[in-house]
């Protein structure tokens, strides 16, 4: 789907006057509402903390269980309500393609960045918002990593990523038992969240300036 | 220190991920990782019409961009209105605590973890947003391998790079 683009030049106000004005023809939601989907996004992220280095490096060392207990939970409500919304016509699938040696490289590349970082590109932004430097010079070095990606992606990267092995979901694999699959996969999915203990990494300098009585470390 | 708890949170963030993926709201998942490209096209000035990987992610690479700016809008009004957590700072505390407390040493992890992770979430097609949220929300097998490869390697890493042990 091509998408009519009528600002003209190539300097980086005009590129980004280009990016408001795709988004207002591409037809996924007006240009207020996934500013704000923004927003919320930011909000969530941010009033739960998980944009904190204690949280997803806390996790990698196994001393913090608060981001994967809320991914979890999000994704076993999520999947149960949007199976029903799919089927009523109030959703669409969007499934990525199954392309093994990009999922495997790609995804263990992900993961040693993610804990070394202390944050994903979801919650960089967040983190960056509330003043850390560090993490800016992670995005930065973000930059060059989707600069060489969009430079060598014909050439290296997308022979490497390999041939889609298709797109499949967790329903199509068990014809006629679609809802129990989608059940039992919101339910476990969700009691994984509940279940995964409870650990938190504070960090000092947010404790300190708590009074004592208030120090979630403390009682 | 004002926060939500972990249970509010996966509760908030579903009812995001419904509106974001309903027909009255944006028709689409969330993702967070389709915008750095995006943008490095155009912080370095590279032609759309000659690079493959731009043309491809021209729509997603600009909706996720206003996404973002709204992001970026919502946290830093979050971290100074609610939980008053807007500070400057160049290394965390957990990295001073379990790895050491050198600024130069967080700053040089630091650029060389956000290299490897956009090119690591651009080679998979997606990231924590696109494809452990949206994409298992979706069930997909394929986010179902990328969010087994990340757990295990996150933790693999997390024993390798820190001293766990408590000091």
């Amino acid at each position: 789907m091509d998408v009519l683009v009528k600002t003209e030049g190539t300097d980086i106000l005009s590129r980004i006057a280009q990016m408001f004005e795709n988004v207002i023809h591409q037809g996924h939601g007006s240009l207020a509402l996934v500013f704000l989907i923004g927003i919320i996004f930011g909000g969530i992220i941010q009033y739960t903390r998980v944009d904190k280095f204690e949280k997803i490096a806390g996790f990698a060392m196994l001393k913090d269980t608060i981001v994967p207990k809320m991914l979890f939970l999000a994704v076993g409500l999520t999947s149960i309500g949007l199976y029903y919304m799919i089927e009523a016509g109030g959703a669409h699938y969007h499934i990525k393609p199954i392309l093994w040696q990009g999922l495997l490289i790609g995804g263990t590349l992900f993961g040693i960045s993610m804990a070394i970082l202390g944050k994903c590109p979801g919650t960089g932004p967040i983190s960056i918002a509330e003043g850390r430097i560090d993490v800016l010079i992670g995005a930065i070095g973000g930059l060059f990593g989707g600069l060489v990606f969009t430079l060598y992606y014909d050439d290296f990267f997308k022979p490497l990523m390999g041939e889609s092995a298709g797109k499949l979901t967790l329903p199509s694999l068990f014809p006629g038992h679609e809802h129990m699959v989608v059940l039992i996969f919101g339910v476990v999915v969700t009691l994984i969240a509940i279940v995964i203990p409870k650990k938190e990494l504070f960090d000092e300098a947010d404790l300190s300036q708590l009074p004592d009585d208030e120090r979630p470390d403390r009682n | 220190m004002n926060r939500l708890p972990w249970w509010m949170g996966g509760i908030l963030m579903s009812g995001l991920l419904l509106l974001t993926f309903s027909v009255f709201g944006a028709d689409r998942p969330i993702g967070a990782s389709t915008y750095v490209p995006y943008f490095a096209g155009i912080i370095f000035d590279l032609d759309p019409e000659k690079y493959s990987y731009l043309k491809d992610i021209s729509n997603p690479g600009s909706w996720e961009g206003v996404m973002l700016f709204g992001a970026l809008v919502g946290g830093f009004v979050t971290s100074v209105f609610i939980t008053r957590s807007f500070r400057f700072s160049l290394i965390p505390s957990g990295w001073k605590k379990y790895k050491n407390n050198s600024v130069l040493s967080r700053l040089f992890w630091s650029f060389i973890s956000g290299f490897i992770m956009i090119i690591g979430a651009r080679m998979a097609g997606g990231c924590t947003s696109g494809h452990f949220m949206s994409g298992m929300s979706q069930m997909a097998i394929s986010s179902m391998i990328f969010g087994g490869v990340v757990l295990v390697v996150v933790i693999v890493t997390g024993r390798l790079f820190y001293n766990v042990k408590e000091k």
